[in-house]
């Protein structure tokens, strides 16, 4: 089981486009992936699920904790942290 | 023959639709015809295969959306078809069905519970999303029962509670001239989508559905509708004469439209070419195309405070530098950019600041007045615009709010200079200079105007709080409605007062209030001598086409007999008399 924090970076959070983009992505490995929104301490959901992410809640600005946990665990992690920090398809910067 | 039903609501997005009526109902079949129902072994197996179909069919729209090049719309329909095989939805549904044996109301429900959840989120934007999920539920409902969506076969005006977007995606274009609801919000998705078609819509026009399934004979023709988009007023079976009215607004629009689009690229000033600087109001530094592309001659009121809500940690000098530099380059050296330092105050959660629960928070200690206490917010800010300015080579210009007295002003200006010794004892590179206003909208600051305008470069009124202050009226009290009026006489007469005191010291007024982005408003101030207009991006075209129907001569007359007026009602009869080129 592999865990991290990140920041969100997109300007309204992880709505819907984001939400979509982020599910696809851990969607595409076998382990089970967990996120949880630690700013407002909100309860772990199923990163798999577009329900669960968009309910939790996560603003710009929030901090996520990312849990991975099977055999591809790394990588999913891996993957996941670069799209957060990319802005998770969006144009941070714009 | 049933009689003409005059409606109003709160305006969408603006324009005028006149149609047959194409009613949707999404609770009853009313909107769809019957096709066959799903065909399956168990609640189960049905739920799962109605969800299946009905994510074929939102990714079928979202795609057929990108074709037309509508990527942002496509989105929705992405995420849309994501939510209808969740499995927070379908687990919720199953199991309720194999307890039910309804697998339609079992979807429904399900559908329902997650959208209370996520429009009991604190989040604008999430909770806006409750509607997609509802709308998932009822598509998935409708693959249950088997039923097609029936569309209207005519241009027609969209009529219903609220309209999905998945609905609204396959009515083909051209044949939606405008939609009206008894619900929904100006942050709807139909709201949304007819701004960006360029339709009227009108949303929670109470009585909307009675009048128009009242008048509707059963197997009759359509009834019949009229809508402006811009006063919110709905006509249901329109006479001849209201009928004509409207054509007659459509005309109107149609011509101030080719106005506004005219006098975009022209430096904005009245009928007989006196300038006026008109400006935009941005919230993030993602707003400033938007300001350019309205032709926004820069930026009059750049709020600060996206960078320290919602966080458990102030932001750093790194982060802010960034944020400014951004705005600051988007606008270049020829489109000044008033960065206002951070209004925040204990109506505001900012948990990292610990600011004490106050009883008037309004009257309290905000904004500038943290300062004396506890420099280092402001000095942060400051700082970082020194450098942000640098990095863009341009002259930053900055502004505080809540200022109400000189000493304020003199620790504005010793923490502007204090802020720049830092950065130079460090040997950082900093702005050339930096233009340095205050907020007027504390009476004793308007009182004070002369004085203080000798000590700083501008000042921008905000004429928002200035009218809660002056009238002694809180801004969020709906029983004091009519005491938050920014035309108030009373109001003017302080605006008037610091273009006194303003044009004594040699310096400009702007005003970055809601009354800058009324048409009426901006020609009443300019009349008072206001320089600068600063508004949302979407108000700039109604600045522009007011300005350039109006003389100086006009104006100053306005601005004379506005400040002799008994209420705000008779100053806006007024402007709108020499707006609409009749005054007396």
């Amino acid at each position: 089981m592999r865990t991290d924090e990140m920041e969100i970076r997109n300007p309204s959070g992880l709505h819907a486009r984001p939400a979509a983009l982020f599910v696809k992505t851990a969607s595409g490995f076998a382990s089970s992936i967990r996120l949880e929104n630690v700013t407002t301490g909100s309860p772990a959901v199923d990163a798999k699920s577009i329900l669960g992410v968009m309910s939790s809640g996560a603003a710009r600005g929030h901090r996520i904790r990312v849990t991975t946990d099977g055999a591809d665990e790394a990588a999913a992690l891996d993957t996941i942290r670069d799209l957060v920090a990319a802005g998770i398809g969006e144009d941070v910067d714009g | 023959m049933t009689s003409s039903v005059r409606l109003s609501g709160v305006a969408g997005s603006p324009g005028i639709a006149i149609g047959p009526v194409w009613r949707f109902d999404a609770s009853a079949t009313g909107g769809v015809a019957a096709g066959g129902p799903v065909a399956a072994a168990s609640p189960e197996a049905a739920i799962r295969a109605a969800a299946t179909e009905t994510a074929r069919q939102l990714e079928g729209l979202g795609d057929r959306l990108r074709g037309l090049g509508r990527d942002a719309e496509a989105a929705i329909f992405d995420a849309q078809g994501l939510m209808a095989t969740d499995p927070m939805l379908l687990d919720d549904a199953i199991r309720r069905a194999s307890e039910s044996g309804d697998p339609v109301e079992a979807v429904r429900q399900a559908a329902t519970t997650v959208a209370d959840m996520l429009a009991a989120l604190d989040d604008e934007i999430l909770s806006a999303r409750a509607a997609d999920v509802r709308d998932v539920g009822a598509r998935i409902g409708r693959v249950l029962r088997g039923e097609v969506l029936h569309l209207p076969v005519v241009p027609s005006v969209a009529v219903a509670e609220d309209l999905p977007p998945s609905v609204t995606a396959e009515i083909p274009p051209g044949f939606l001239l405008g939609i009206a609801l008894s619900g929904g919000s100006r942050t709807a998705h139909a709201v949304i989508l007819a701004r960006s078609l360029g339709i009227p819509a009108i949303v929670g026009i109470d009585g909307l559905l009675d009048a128009v399934d009242g008048s509707t004979p059963s197997g009759g023709a359509p009834v019949a509708i009229a809508m402006d988009g811009e006063s919110g007023e709905v006509v249901v079976r329109p006479s001849h004469r209201l009928e004509a009215d409207f054509r007659r607004r459509e005309a109107d629009l149609a011509i101030r439209r080719a106005d506004a689009a005219r006098l975009r690229d022209r430096p904005p000033a009245t009928a007989d070419g006196e300038r006026v600087m008109v400006v935009a109001n941005i919230g993030t530094p993602a707003d400033s195309g938007r300001a350019l592309a309205a032709g926004a001659e820069g930026v009059g009121l750049f709020r600060t405070e996206f960078l320290f809500m919602s966080r458990q940690t102030p932001p750093t000098e790194n982060e802010q530098v960034e944020a400014y530099r951004r705005v600051l380059e988007a606008f270049g050296p020829e489109r000044p950019v008033v960065i206002r330092l951070a209004d925040i105050g204990g109506d505001k959660a900012i948990p990292y600041l610990r600011l004490a629960a106050e009883q008037n928070p309004f009257l309290g200690v905000r904004a500038i007045r943290l300062a004396y206490a506890n420099p280092d917010l402001l000095l942060t800010q400051l700082r970082a615009i020194w450098r942000a300015g640098a990095a863009a080579g341009v002259v930053p210009h900055v502004m505080a709010p809540m200022v109400a007295t000189a000493a304020d002003v003199e620790l504005l200006l010793s923490l502007r200079d204090q802020a720049r010794e830092t950065l130079v004892g460090k040997g950082l590179p900093v702005a050339e200079r930096m233009v340095t206003g205050i907020m007027v909208e504390v009476p004793s600051a308007a009182f004070l105007a002369p004085e203080l305008a000798r000590l700083i470069d501008f000042f921008s009124i905000g004429t928002n709080d200035l009218t809660q202050y002056v009238l002694a009226a809180d801004r969020g009290n709906a029983a004091l409605a009519g005491l938050q009026d920014a035309l108030h006489p009373a109001v003017l007469r302080a605006i008037a007062g610091v273009v006194a005191g303003a044009d004594a010291a040699g310096i400009p007024v702007a005003v970055c209030g809601e009354l800058a982005g009324d048409p009426l408003g901006a020609l009443v101030l300019v009349g008072l001598g206001v320089d600068e207009l600063s508004a949302d991006a979407g108000s700039l075209d109604g600045i522009r086409v007011a300005l350039a129907r109006a003389t100086r001569p006009q104006l100053d007359e306005l601005a004379r007999r506005a400040l002799a007026a008994p209420d705000a009602e008779a100053v806006r009869e007024l402007a709108a008399a020499v707006l609409a080129g009749t005054p007396d």
